[in-house]
């Protein structure tokens, strides 16, 4: 406390004061009106687009899924009422019947074809979107209008989870003739797929979800108003917006102000001064931040090291890495104690994950030795490439990486952009050394490693975000094994051991997990999730 | 009859005597208010060439500061026992270090990028004037085509497409300024050409370039000098703006601007001395600047004397 003193007081009398008047001031005018401010912005309406949370969240006002997650990650009936598995491979869902589309059209089977196929004739999509989830289907068989039968190629237990991403548009989009699960032939559609700007121009944004989207102007502001429509619970509000402010700064100010009811990831610092006439929610979350290295190339283009070699290639210094950043420091210095130190890739409370992992701890010293012991005893040269609009003080955090490096003797060069040229380049592999965060939707432990630490193989899915080339083929055996065993209890325990795998060769390293924050106006009931996904829906006037 | 004379006569170099030189180092001279403005000028400059030298820690070094002594408001103590004298910012760096170093790359920005937009400025306003003709024309629709747009926009698109980095707001600035000062030095170089001394220039024989660049020149500079005063202040305004919007110079060498928007998060909390010290002394620096410019122009103004 003794370091911020005076001004501390004097603001909270400003803010209570400011605030009071606001507030009552707001309360009474937008009763049926929801203003939200969003941390960073949806790059597109089209829910094929990009798997990212900050789409999937938006999406999901206007479409809806066969599944859907609760606010703790379990999944739960949507337009599927029910499903059972025949065999390792058949999956039978009984489709809700009675459900419409915004446009007035029927839900049916044929939606749900229809959106298989245009999940894999989808040109614009980023990094395989959901591709890689419908590509291991082996047939969708229709016995009738509100039935589906799965088959899929590889094992999947985590279909019904898979399956609460994959948003379903409605057939009458697109000219068509008969519809069938036949993606070599186009399934049986004549007109042109549609790309992602059908979407954001509206055209095409037909959904069943509780909303529909009135305007999507990139870099402005999304209007939704309420789906009238809407089979399940109405949403108390009439008219949602979401603007996008990327600064917590004018968010918070926003908030204060009466522009916004709600605002998405208020800094840390700031919530615990807001005062009566505000509330808000802190929930933890399974978004961890990890760092990810070049291993693939001998050359990286980011890391000038002796001898040209590339150090990430050799496992002392990946440790060494993982020793020099003092995690408690950036968890109480950067997040102001709303986050979690991580010594894993998912919290430990998550189906399959570590319960009591080896913590990776500060050791500076350790971290030289190990650099001297592998041939860098001056360390070598790197940039650490990080978003700076995407994840929680992702650039704060990426500087106070950079900064525990250099101490070392890696001295750090700190490339942080915005988030649209960072993920496009990451992809594109151009980066030696980069500062990334994921969200662990579904499937516990299974979803990181699948994802980032196995080998990259596109018939099987997997490894679509190994951007660093990390490659383990006794890893691979075991997390591909694992993800394909139906039975629960196996699969936990085999999770656990290619989980600990990763682990002991550091081939990507965890950083922290992050808390999620919201903080909204007097008035308003919201219980947060796990997922980070702000929802209108989710958002309640208080009794 | 006396330019005639002078410019005919070889014995001494044309540049250092032509009439109009020594008229306004007098006119300078003479203005106190002129010398003070320089006064000011001058001492901003000295702080921002030689303070880094002596700042208790230089910002740059990411392992010269700890992250555990972040956001310490003015006058506090860190861990090490040294005392932070202005506060420090989000990763814990001394801000009274890192508004010496962001003052030098302001200075160096501007002084650098002014120099080379006025080199090529003025190469291209007297090149229009002297050679007329298609030349003019397609020069100056560029000129025209350039100052049609916004310079943030084009100073922003280039930013984006070429990536961030010291030399590269320099390249922006450069682009986007030089087609000011050939506008200027055109229509100055334009008076000039129609005088008798330029056309005894042209029957003595002499070359063209010779006579833009000995005759015509020195004596047309005297706007373009002053504008490029001013000029240097929307220089360093641009790059504290592109820095201040994520794309100037990199994030581990703070500019002013890019500590003004460092500092921009913590405003809401309470913590004002990590954007409000960098942002007085951007201040400083722009008035000093736009104050010695515009104290120039009154001096060099041949209305007013």
């Amino acid at each position: 406390m003794n370091r911020e003193g005076e001004l501390v007081k004097m603001k909270s009398f400003l803010f209570a004061g400011t605030a009071a008047i606001l507030a009552s001031a707001t309360m009474s005018s937008q009763a049926e009106e929801l203003k939200i401010a969003l941390s960073s912005e949806p790059t597109a309406a089209d829910p094929h687009y990009h798997n990212l949370s900050t789409n999937n969240a938006f999406v999901q006002h206007i479409f809806e899924a066969l599944t859907a997650t609760d606010a703790n990650q379990n999944v739960g009936p949507s337009l599927a009422e029910s499903w059972e598995g025949v065999d390792d491979n058949t999956w039978v869902f009984k489709l809700r019947e009675g459900v419409k589309f915004s446009d007035g059209s029927d839900f049916n089977a044929d939606d749900v074809v229809f959106t298989f196929c245009r999940v894999l004739n989808n040109e614009n999509n980023v990094s395989g979107s959901f591709a890689p989830d419908v590509e291991n289907f082996a047939s969708v068989e229709v016995s009738d209008p509100y039935t589906v039968k799965i088959t899929t190629k590889q094992v999947e237990p985590l279909l019904p989870e898979l399956l609460s991403q994959i948003y379903i548009l409605s057939d009458g989009i697109l000219e068509h003739g008969d519809l069938s699960f036949d993606p070599a032939n186009g399934c049986g559609v004549t007109g042109e797929w549609p790309s992602v700007d059908s979407f954001n121009n509206g055209s095409m944004t037909i959904g069943t979800g509780p909303f529909v989207l009135d305007d999507f102007t990139k870099g402005s502001k999304i209007k939704m108003s309420r789906n009238d429509a809407y089979w399940g619970e109405a949403p108390a509000w009439e008219k949602v917006e979401l603007v996008p402010v990327p600064s917590a700064g004018p968010r918070l100010a926003g908030l204060l102000a009466g522009d916004y009811d709600f605002i998405e990831s208020p800094a840390a610092r700031d919530v615990k001064q807001l005062g009566e006439e505000f509330g808000y929610t802190a929930k933890p979350s399974s978004r961890v931040i990890f760092l990810q290295m070049d291993v693939a190339r001998d050359d990286s283009p980011f890391i000038e090291a002796e001898g040209g070699k590339n150090p990430f290639q050799d496992e002392r210094v990946r440790r060494a890495v993982a020793h020099a950043i003092n995690r408690e420091a950036i968890v109480e210095r950067i997040m102001d104690g709303f986050a979690e130190p991580a010594s894993q890739f998912v919290p430990s409370e998550m189906f399959g994950a570590q319960t009591d992992p080896v913590p990776l701890t500060y050791d500076p010293e350790k971290a030289k030795a190990l650099l001297a012991e592998a041939g860098y005893p001056d360390g070598f040269k790197v940039t650490l490439s990080a978003t700076n609009d995407r994840y929680i003080n992702d650039s704060q955090v990426a500087q106070a990486i950079a900064q525990f490096l250099t101490r070392v003797g890696i001295e750090t060069d700190l490339d942080a952009m915005t988030r649209s040229i960072f993920f496009s380049r990451r992809s594109k592999r151009e980066f030696s050394f980069s500062m990334g965060g994921w969200g662990s939707t579904s499937g516990g432990a299974a979803s990181f490693l699948r994802q980032y630490v196995t080998t990259g193989d596109k018939e099987r899915g997997v490894g679509g975000s190994n951007y660093g080339g990390w490659s383990d083929p006794e890893f691979d055996a075991v997390i591909l094994e694992a993800i394909e065993t139906v039975d629960a209890g196996k699969r936990a325990e085999m999770l656990q051991q290619a989980g600990q795998m990763a682990l002991d060769k550091l081939g990507l390293i965890p950083v922290h997990f992050e808390s999620t924050l919201w903080a909204y106006r007097d008035g308003l009931e919201f219980d947060g999730r796990m997922d980070q996904y702000t929802m209108a829906k989710d958002i309640r006037p208080a009794k | 009859m006396s330019e005639m004379q002078n410019m005919s006569s070889q014995t001494r170099p044309p540049l250092a005597d032509t009439p109009q030189r020594g008229a306004n180092l007098r006119r300078i001279k003479r203005r106190p208010s002129v010398r003070k403005a320089l006064l000011l000028l001058g001492i901003v400059v000295a702080t921002g060439l030689l303070l880094p030298f002596f700042a208790p820690q230089n910002p740059y070094d990411l392992a010269s500061f700890s992250v555990m002594d972040n956001r310490l408001p003015p006058g506090s103590e860190g861990m090490n026992g040294e005392i932070f004298w202005l506060g420090t910012d989000s990763q814990g760096r001394d801000m009274l270090s890192a508004i010496f170093y962001g003052l030098r790359i302001s200075l160096l920005v501007g002084l650098v990028a002014t120099a080379i937009a006025l080199i090529i400025g003025v190469t291209v306003g007297l090149a229009a004037a002297v050679f007329g003709g298609r030349v003019e024309t397609l020069l100056m629709r560029l000129v025209d085509f350039i100052l049609g747009f916004p310079t943030i926009l084009v100073a922003l698109v280039m930013l984006a497409v070429i990536g961030r980095g010291v030399d590269k707001v320099i390249l922006a600035i450069v682009v986007v300024q030089w087609a000011n000062y050939a506008r200027i030095m055109r229509s100055a170089a334009l008076v000039e050409r129609k005088k008798e001394y330029v056309e005894a220039a042209y029957n003595l024989g002499y070359s063209r370039l010779r006579i833009m660049f000995r005759h015509i020149m020195p004596n047309s500079l005297s706007a373009v000098l002053v504008v490029a005063t001013i000029q240097v202040a929307s220089a360093i305004t641009l790059e504290a703006t592109l820095s201040f919007l994520g794309v100037g110079v990199p994030v581990t060498e703070p500019s002013l601007g890019l500590l003004v928007a460092n500092g921009f998060d913590f405003l809401m909390s309470g913590d004002y001395w990590i954007s409000f010290f960098p942002g007085l002394a951007l201040l400083v620096l722009i008035f000093s600047l736009n104050l010695a410019g515009d104290r120039l122009r009154t001096a060099l103004d041949p209305k007013r004397s």
